[in-house]
């Protein structure tokens, strides 16, 4: 009783504030003249004579059209201002355009503008180190940073199930933690170990430039690892509602982000459908024994908790999905510790980083080669659209399921 | 533990493997010369016996880097020198993407400018590198120790002076563009640029350039490249075309095939053939 009275407390402030979040959104309107200052979340489409910045404004979708020189990228802040145009697209949905504003950049705080800098020298690095599909796979898995690859690659990520290891999920956290934890557990006590991967975390998110969707991942990757090693779901659980409250009562716009969502998703995944298969004592010595019976587990939980997602913003879903995910899924924490280092060292000599990131390039190379095979395959489904009902349906189906495996184990 | 170790001991053969095979397959001794499908424009990688990598011009876009990768070691990141025939658009713009990959040791080009802001661009990514540009004219030449030679036919600088007062290249009519002739052994290989047939013509004027085995065909085979007697002079055996499928120019044009077939040259098309190499050890010549 207490805490469903506590719960709704929580719930009617996070409506308030969203509620007014909406209500105070700004206005605009063809051929008004605007000063915008706007954080770019994805890098300008770049054509030979021109860029193409795609953002935010208000609710409404906003193009800019900028010339090719000076060049922007991902996470720059610009102060941009010039006037609205406003176009009609098809689907009857509004979205403004500004043609050749001006615009100027800007650096928001030294920490930030430390990041962005490094954040650069490992863009530069990669890419003169790796060939192109595999600097910006590697540049991903590790720092989520996009970078272009060739369009074929990218769909074939997108069609096996696998673009989500480039979007720095909590999923790659976990799977970074657990890898640490492993090899700091090896030849110490398991605190200590856990404790240390949780510093190597953090250490990540300061490399990875403070990126909100890479601090929300660490945390609840955090989360699952740690509940993971000291066997306590329950706390685990309340830390996760708990962050995906706070995230979202700082910036409600949060809850529309599918980095947000795969990565509360997948989490929430992890802490409840994984501990299922381990509940038997034959799959769980199956799984202890296999080479990637970890990975196959922690695959289908997290494909089980994120399918209505993935189906409704991407679309399409390959049956080979898991398969593929099982097979490379064990290279993403030990492309992300070469990543890591190999950045880290290249900071200081461009020649012993290069080295280092050379060591990804057997993995890169399989998991490439792995993608493109399987994505040749087809078995390819592809779902219209998914309505609401369906997805509350399938959530409620998977939570009850999960209750009566439980209630059964009690 | 053990799990982890015994996947370092796959990746490091695997490794040892790959690099093997690499090696071995790039570094055959032989002249190789790849006209890259970069889509409507130029982009030519040159590979010496020595291992020395060369560039003349990268095409409109990033997809001369797909070419690059394919076609040398992955660990190679240094292009001796890199020529740009002309600033146009289609042939300097991949440049922007080669660099952020590759070393290059010096940039070549004739002495015109182009006010464009995407020129600008290269030319301030250039000054960053602290690359200093070459101006090249007729008659500059350099040879490698592997004995391939690189010699600029064109343009004079009375033909710079004549067809841009201004030294800024013009967009459409005549300009002046960079005609390389690459030999090695009895191989010898004509890289034309745009230009067009006055410039080529004056550039093989010289008794010693005759009977050629690659032309690269003018201009993405506009009309105005070839004429009768430059092929009669040349006589290559294969004329290469790099040129993007269904292009707004109507590159190649009806005239400038007929005249290649009427030469018995055998003609490629990079927009057909994709990658097209080819590989010579200064005797032979073989296409792949």
């Amino acid at each position: 009783m207490k805490i469903a009275a506590i719960a709704s407390v929580f719930l009617l402030i996070l409506g308030v504030r969203v509620f007014l979040y909406y209500q105070n959104q700004p206005h605009f309107s063809e051929g008004e003249d605007v000063d915008l200052k706007i954080k770019l979340n994805s890098g300008p489409k770049i054509s030979s004579n021109r860029q193409v910045i795609s953002a935010n404004l208000g609710l409404k979708h906003l193009l800019i059209i900028t010339s090719f020189l000076p060049q922007y990228h991902y996470q720059d802040n610009l102060k941009i201002s010039g006037r609205l145009r406003s176009k009609v697209l098809k689907n009857d949905k509004e979205m403004f355009i500004l043609y050749y504003p001006k615009i100027e950049k800007t650096n928001p705080n030294i920490l930030l503008k430390l990041t962005t800098e490094i954040r650069q020298k490992f863009i530069d690095l990669f890419s003169r180190t790796l060939p192109k599909n595999y600097s910006s796979l590697l540049l991903g898995i590790t720092f989520g940073i996009k970078e272009k690859m060739t369009d074929n690659f990218l769909n074939n990520l997108r069609i096996t199930g696998v673009l989500h290891v480039i979007a720095a999920s909590g999923m790659n956290v976990t799977l970074f933690g657990g890898f640490i934890t492993a090899v700091f557990g090896f030849f110490l006590k398991r605190q200590l170990a856990l404790f240390l991967s949780i510093f190597g975390i953090l250490f990540y998110v300061f490399l990875a430039g403070f990126e909100p969707s890479i601090i929300r991942a660490a945390i609840m990757g955090i989360l699952v690892f740690s509940s993971q090693i000291l066997g306590r779901q329950r706390l685990s659980s309340y830390g996760l509602i708990l962050a995906g409250y706070f995230m979202i009562l700082l910036s409600p716009d949060t809850i529309f982000d599918i980095g947000f969502q795969l990565s509360f998703v997948a989490t929430a995944g992890l802490l409840y459908i994984r501990p299922v298969f381990y509940s038997s004592k034959r799959i769980k010595r199956i799984l202890d024994t296999s080479l990637v019976g970890e990975d196959i587990a922690t695959t289908i939980s997290a494909q089980a908790a994120t399918l209505p997602i993935l189906f409704a913003n991407f679309g399409i879903y390959s049956i080979w999905s898991i398969m593929v995910n099982t097979l490379v899924l064990w290279t993403v924490p030990m492309l992300m510790i070469i990543g890591a280092v190999g950045g880290t060292l290249g900071l200081f000599s461009d020649f012993a980083g290069k080295i280092f990131i050379f060591v990804s390039f057997p993995l890169l190379f399989y998991f490439e080669k792995i993608v493109n095979l399987f994505s040749g395959l087809g078995g390819i489904v592809a779902i219209g659209n998914l309505s609401w009902q369906v997805i509350a349906g399938y959530y409620l189906l998977l939570i009850s399921l999960i209750y009566a495996r439980r209630t059964h184990k009690k | 533990m053990k799990k982890y170790f015994a996947i370092g001991t796959v990746i490091l053969i695997f490794f040892a493997g790959f690099f093997s095979y690499q090696f071995v397959k790039f570094n055959d001794n032989k002249l190789h010369i790849v006209f890259c499908d970069v889509g409507q424009g130029d982009g030519i990688f040159i590979r010496t016996p020595s291992n020395k990598n060369f560039l003349i011009d990268a095409g409109p876009d990033e997809k001369i880097v797909g070419c690059l990768e394919n076609h040398m070691p992955f660990w190679e990141r240094n292009i001796s020198v890199a020529f740009l025939s002309h600033p146009h658009l289609d042939h300097f713009a991949g440049f922007n993407y080669v660099m952020k990959r590759y070393n290059l040791i010096s940039f070549a080009t004739e002495d015109l400018n182009n006010k464009s802001a995407s020129f600008q661009g290269l030319l301030s990514q250039l000054k960053d590198k602290k690359l200093r540009i070459q101006y090249l004219y007729s008659g500059d030449s350099f040879k490698i120790k592997d004995g391939t030679r690189f010699s600029v036919l064109a343009p004079t600088k009375d033909f710079i002076d004549k067809t841009s007062p201004n030294g800024q290249i013009g967009e459409t009519g005549e300009f002046a563009s960079l005609i390389i002739l690459v030999s090695y052994g009895s191989f010898t290989a004509l890289f034309t640029g745009d230009s067009q047939a006055p410039e080529l013509s004056q550039a093989i004027s010289d008794n010693s350039i005759q009977d050629i085995k690659i032309l690269g065909v003018p201009h993405h085979g506009s009309k105005t490249g070839l004429r009768p007697e430059i092929l009669s002079r040349l006589k290559p055996n294969y004329g290469v075309i790099s040129v993007g499928a269904h292009n707004r120019y109507g590159h190649p044009t009806r005239f400038t095939l007929d005249l290649l077939n009427e030469f018995n040259v055998k003609t490629l098309n990079t927009s057909k053939n994709g990658d097209i190499e080819i590989i010579s050890d200064g005797k032979n010549l073989q296409v792949r």
